[in-house]
């Protein structure tokens, strides 16, 4: 059974289409890279994920039902390409008010928010606050949220920006990590050496559509980077 | 995976306590501090006139027969501005964290949209309505200590004061997901100003043909429930209102904000 399901969606912003009859689908364990220029439609296809906006046309599906259905949330971690925390509290209350909202108190809460802080190399530094954190730091919050209470689905967008070369090994590592436990992965990117690393399928997205999808190796011609075929690809 | 999925009571206290605390860091918070201390020390100087003449028809009337008067003028007044604060905190208290993208990781949780939107409601709320029990509580207390007027009468106007916060607050943070939060703030003005002088000419029992009647059956009885609520003090005048229609009214307003917010939000495209 597929996690997700995008068939025939057009998004239309006043004139403008964000999306076209975009199709996109994500079978359970599985790791897609969404790549493509800047509005090409990549955030528009996860908003849609997430219920945060609905389809013009077509049908978006998560877990068999729709996303405005909060049941198709469970068990999913997300992260935005701008992540914006409260900037009042710690980075530990923040995790224990995600882990409120994923039904997990007392000592499974207590267990997972160190879990979370220890992965993301933040339990020295749970007790500060998010204001007083550096972008990268505010970023490894964010992973930490994204990443409590071992999510089976994780969206993840643009998830290393701001992030040092330290930082987006660590990130890489995480998605390794969750993917090896059998966490199905989204991941949408401008870093092309990232998603090959992390993931084993790519979707490539331009105006809109998909104009390319499958196993990496199926979209390279012979001698060719991901790089090389993602430029042929949009040039086209 | 943890699939446990809290239950929406839960959710709905853990995303309300969030806003309060959120709503409690607001700067709007210290101003209303500074304007209630203001309001009461306008009351306390209201109230504390033990001596002087007033004269009515060529008689001197002495201050006690206007006391209930003068306390449903205070309560009313101070009443009306506490809906206008009520809606102020609400009318970017849902918009912020949407502009700013801080709900969008929230929303990504199994969370109900009608439970953020009522738990921020719900923070905005308590802390206008803290604030609504401590300036009429009071003034209350002011003028029962001096001019003996009941307490009961300011505890059916609190409620018809909540009630109406619940109204102006809903109203607000339906709008402000559709225009501007300064646009939004001042269409509270005009809101609850516009109202209280349509209830005014209504507790007149003036006559104003059958337009004027429909924009008085129409118009929420934000300000006509607290004065009638304050009639004991003023006995043997009392306004001509039905209290069993007026407060089914207020109730229906109260329903009619929140489906307005709710169902508005619920088709509310997240940008950010």
């Amino acid at each position: 059974m597929n996690v997700f399901d995008l068939e025939g969606v057009t998004k239309q912003y006043g004139r403008r289409a964000a999306l076209r009859d975009f199709d996109l689908s994500l079978a359970a364990g599985e790791s897609l890279g969404l790549l493509g220029p800047n509005g090409a439609g990549k955030t528009t296809a996860i908003r849609l994920l997430l219920g945060f906006s609905k389809p013009t046309r077509g049908s978006v599906r998560l877990r068999g039902l729709s996303p405005l259905d909060p049941a198709s949330r469970v068990g999913l971690g997300y992260l935005p390409e701008r992540v914006r925390l409260p900037d009042r509290m710690t980075i530990r209350a923040l995790l224990f008010h995600h882990a409120a909202l994923i039904g997990l108190t007392g000592a499974a809460a207590d267990l997972e928010v160190n879990a979370a802080l220890e992965q993301t190399g933040l339990g020295d530094r749970a007790n500060e606050r998010i204001g007083s954190l550096s972008k990268g730091l505010t970023q490894r919050a964010g992973f930490a949220q994204a990443l409590l209470g071992s999510p089976d689905l994780l969206l993840f967008d643009e998830p290393t920006s701001g992030l040092d070369p330290i930082g987006v090994r660590d990130a890489r590592d995480w998605i390794s990590s969750a993917r090896e436990r059998g966490c199905t992965v989204m991941v949408s990117s401008h870093q092309l050496s990232e998603v090959e690393r992390t993931c084993d399928r790519v979707a490539i997205v331009n105006e809109g559509q998909v104009i390319a999808s499958g196993p990496i190796d199926s979209i390279l011609s012979e001698g060719e980077t991901l790089e090389d075929a993602f430029i042929r690809l949009v040039r086209q | 995976m943890i699939d446990t999925r809290p239950s929406s009571q839960a959710i709905f206290f853990e995303l309300a306590s969030e806003a309060l605390w959120d709503a409690t860091r607001r700067r709007i918070v210290p101003m209303i501090a500074f304007v209630s201390l203001v309001s009461l020390l306008a009351v306390d100087s209201c109230t504390s006139c033990g001596t002087g003449q007033i004269t009515a028809n060529g008689e001197p009337v002495p201050l006690s027969e206007i006391a209930g008067w003068t306390g449903m003028l205070v309560i009313a007044s101070l009443s009306m501005w506490m809906m206008v604060l009520a809606g102020i905190l609400a009318s970017d208290h849902l918009a912020e964290p949407l502009d700013d993208g801080s709900a969008n990781l929230v929303l990504a949780r199994p969370v109900p949209r009608s439970a953020f939107a009522g738990a921020r409601l719900a923070g905005a709320l308590a802390i206008a309505m803290a604030t609504a029990l401590v300036v009429l509580g009071c003034s209350a207390g002011l003028l029962h200590l001096r001019n003996e007027l009941p307490l009961l009468p300011v505890v059916w106007a609190g409620l018809a004061c909540a009630a109406g916060s619940i109204v102006v607050g809903s109203l607000a943070m339906t709008m402000s997901l559709k225009m501007s939060r300064v646009a939004t703030a001042l269409l509270v003005l005009v809101f609850v100003g516009s109202v209280t002088f349509i209830n005014s000419f209504g507790l007149t029992g003036m006559q104003f043909g059958a337009l004027g009647t429909v924009i008085q059956f129409v118009t929420p009885p934000l300000c006509s429930a607290v004065v009638l609520a304050l009639a004991p003090w003023t006995d043997p005048v009392v306004p001509d209102l039905d209290p069993v229609v007026l407060t089914l009214k207020l109730i229906a307003w109260v329903f009619i904000g929140l489906a307005a917010l709710w169902l508005t939000f619920d088709r509310f495209e997240i940008s950010q």
